[in-house]
């Protein structure tokens, strides 16, 4: 099922100044992600899981090394192609949701879409089909405040995979959820990662999570310690 | 720019009391910088119509030594009649004026007056001279009502009328009211006598001669007259366009601190707009909107308050305004001593032009106050707004 390298990161170092302190947050990663991998970045706060999928995601950008997402280096992109790498490209869930509020269920989950200017019909369909890969097909018209947690969540990956891009990264994305929902949430990812091929990178320190992997990579103060096949 | 629009107008709606509270204040503030303006046109429009009727009609010619800011020039502000005018002068399309100083002693009390002669059957000013036809008295007069009122003068009253003719001399005889006119032009009311003018041409010793012709427009184009100078109502009407003028500079005031209230509560909501959905921009940011376009959304959030307040002030100030046209505002007593025409009742003109002005001036104050702050959004970073982490 894994194939061909989507992402190719070599000595990679990322620095930030906090309050004139250079701080490191990565110190020289080199990983490969191949498509269709179901992958957890995991490790203690402050490790670099979130500055990593960060970069990947082309929401930041190398202070050293190189990044190469989907054939593009993240380092030499301008504003525009990295926007535009996230909007057609790339699926992001957050840990809190980040639904848009004053949205319907509906809309938050066509917005990628719109931002994709795709004709109605087909725009309709696509969302249609994505709210019923989460089974919220009866929640269209509610708004983020009327939903649960866990459905919230399924929104946000309805909203991450609707446009059926190539990587979706998924920073914490069950930390505010119950076991029961987790483990909703993680089944239909995986189901996803399956009948659609999309590259699951996952930065987590949650059991539950680790526990649906297939590949495990262990970051401690920016470097990777362990790098691992699960069997799941 | 499409896609923004409906995301902005979608958050506008979305954010509810926040937006309905900034969309009517600046409701409150087109309508009265429309009401304000519209009311100051409406007065301009009125003082100048009024004054067209009563005094200027369509330009007038003035004996080349005339000069109605000098007393003095009266003594020899007058001449003949020039017979290029006769036609006209004949069948009352045109009106001739001779003016003179004089005293009048109402009540035993002394009073400086200029007396005006002017020719019994002109139509072209609204000055009542008709009245005069028919009246067998020594001298009939008309006066208006705030010189009626300030000297306690009614219709029928006898009053000493004393002037000094061509030659110096000194006269003296009885003149009788015959009529109070209304108007809202004082230059033809406060401290003026009307006579006709060949009673007044025979007072003076000055047979068929006038210090003023009023011009027909509509009978007579402009022409030369020697010893005569020709005044458009443009010059003559100056002096009511530069207080009209000065009264919109003094409106401006006005309209820059409404508008300043209500540019504060944009730029206030944006500002807060910032920094409260620092997470809702990082998520538009991560969903592949670039942070231009999010400078744009939150630029058209904003503008579109002026766009809603627009069309919110159309929906309750169309019906107030047109009903205030229709019933115009009354003035208060004492109005009269503005020195300007004002009528009991101003009813202001609202042109397309105006309303125009004020919505483009507004929408473009609007777009500039909601794209100073959102500006700062460009300096966001990304990841940081994702996690709603103030910068």
């Amino acid at each position: 099922m894994e194939n061909s390298k989507i992402i190719s990161i070599e000595g990679l170092k990322k620095y930030f100044n906090m309050s004139g302190v250079k701080f490191t947050a990565l110190n020289g990663i080199n990983l490969e992600f191949s498509q269709g991998e179901f992958t957890g970045v995991v490790g203690p706060s402050g490790s670099g899981k979130t500055t990593l999928l960060n970069i990947i995601g082309s929401l930041d950008s190398p202070s050293e090394g190189k990044a190469m997402v989907l054939g593009q280096s993240i380092g030499e992109l301008n504003v525009k192609q990295a926007a535009l790498l996230r909007r057609s490209k790339l699926g992001f869930i957050f840990q809190s949701y980040n639904l848009l509020p004053v949205y319907t269920v509906f809309e938050n989950v066509e917005f990628p879409l719109l931002l994709l200017r795709m004709d109605d019909g087909k725009r309709r369909k696509m969302v249609m089909d994505s709210l019923e890969w989460l089974g919220l097909t009866d929640k269209i018209k509610s708004k983020p405040a009327q939903l649960s947690g866990g459905e919230c969540q399924r929104v946000a990956i309805a909203r991450a995979m609707v446009k059926k891009p190539e990587i979706v990264l998924a920073d914490e994305p069950t930390a505010n959820l119950d076991a029961s929902n987790s483990h909703h949430i993680l089944k239909t990812m995986v189901r996803l990662n399956k009948e659609l091929q999309t590259t699951f990178i996952f930065a987590t320190h949650d059991e539950k999570v680790i526990s649906y992997l297939r590949r495990k990579i262990s970051l401690v103060d920016g470097k990777v310690a362990r790098d691992e096949i699960m069997n799941n | 720019m499409n896609l923004l629009f409906k995301l902005a107008a979608k958050n506008l709606v979305g954010a509810g009391m926040r937006t309905w509270l900034n969309v009517i204040v600046l409701s409150f503030s087109f309508l009265i910088i429309i009401w304000h303006k519209g009311l100051l046109d409406g007065w301009d429009r009125q003082a100048k119509n009024e004054t067209i009727s009563w005094e200027t009609g369509g330009g007038q010619y003035w004996q080349a030594s005339y000069d109605p800011y000098d007393p003095y020039s009266l003594t020899e502000a007058h001449a003949r009649i020039p017979s290029l005018f006769d036609t006209l002068l004949s069948k009352g399309d045109i009106a001739s004026i001779l003016i003179a100083q004089g005293t009048i002693y109402p009540g035993g009390r002394i009073q400086s007056i200029l007396i005006k002669g002017i020719n019994s059957n002109q139509k072209l000013l609204k000055i009542p001279s008709s009245l005069f036809t028919g009246n067998s008295v020594e001298i009939p007069a008309l006066i208006g009502r705030n010189t009626a009122n300030d000297n306690r003068i009614k219709v029928g009253d006898m009053i000493t009328l004393r002037w000094r003719d061509v030659h110096g001399t000194f006269d003296a005889n009885n003149m009788k009211i015959i009529g109070i006119f209304d108007t809202d032009v004082p230059s033809v009311d406060k401290g003026q006598v009307w006579v006709p003018i060949d009673y007044l041409q025979r007072m003076m010793g000055m047979a068929g001669e006038a210090t003023i012709i009023v011009r027909n427009k509509e009978k007579q184009g402009i022409v030369t007259v020697e010893g005569w100078k020709y005044k458009s109502n443009e010059v003559l009407l100056k002096s009511i366009t530069d207080m009209i003028k000065m009264k919109s500079i003094s409106g401006a005031v006005l309209y820059i601190i409404l508008l300043s209230l209500a540019m504060l509560a944009i730029f206030d909501t944006q500002v807060l707009s910032i920094f409260r959905r620092q997470k809702e921009i990082g998520t538009y940011i991560a969903l592949g909107m670039t942070r231009k376009q999010v400078v744009g959304l939150f630029t058209i959030e904003g503008s579109l308050n002026s766009v809603m307040a627009g069309l919110l002030a159309a929906l309750y100030g169309i019906p107030l305004l047109a009903l205030q046209a229709s019933r115009g505002l009354s003035i208060p007593g004492g109005s009269k001593n503005f020195g300007l025409a004002v009528a009991d009742k101003i009813y202001p003109a609202y042109s397309l032009g105006l309303v125009i002005t004020t919505i483009l001036l507004i929408m473009l104050t609007t777009t500039i106050v909601s794209y100073l702050p959102s500006r700062k959004i460009a300096k966001m970073k990304p990841t940081e707004a994702l996690r709603g982490k103030l910068q």
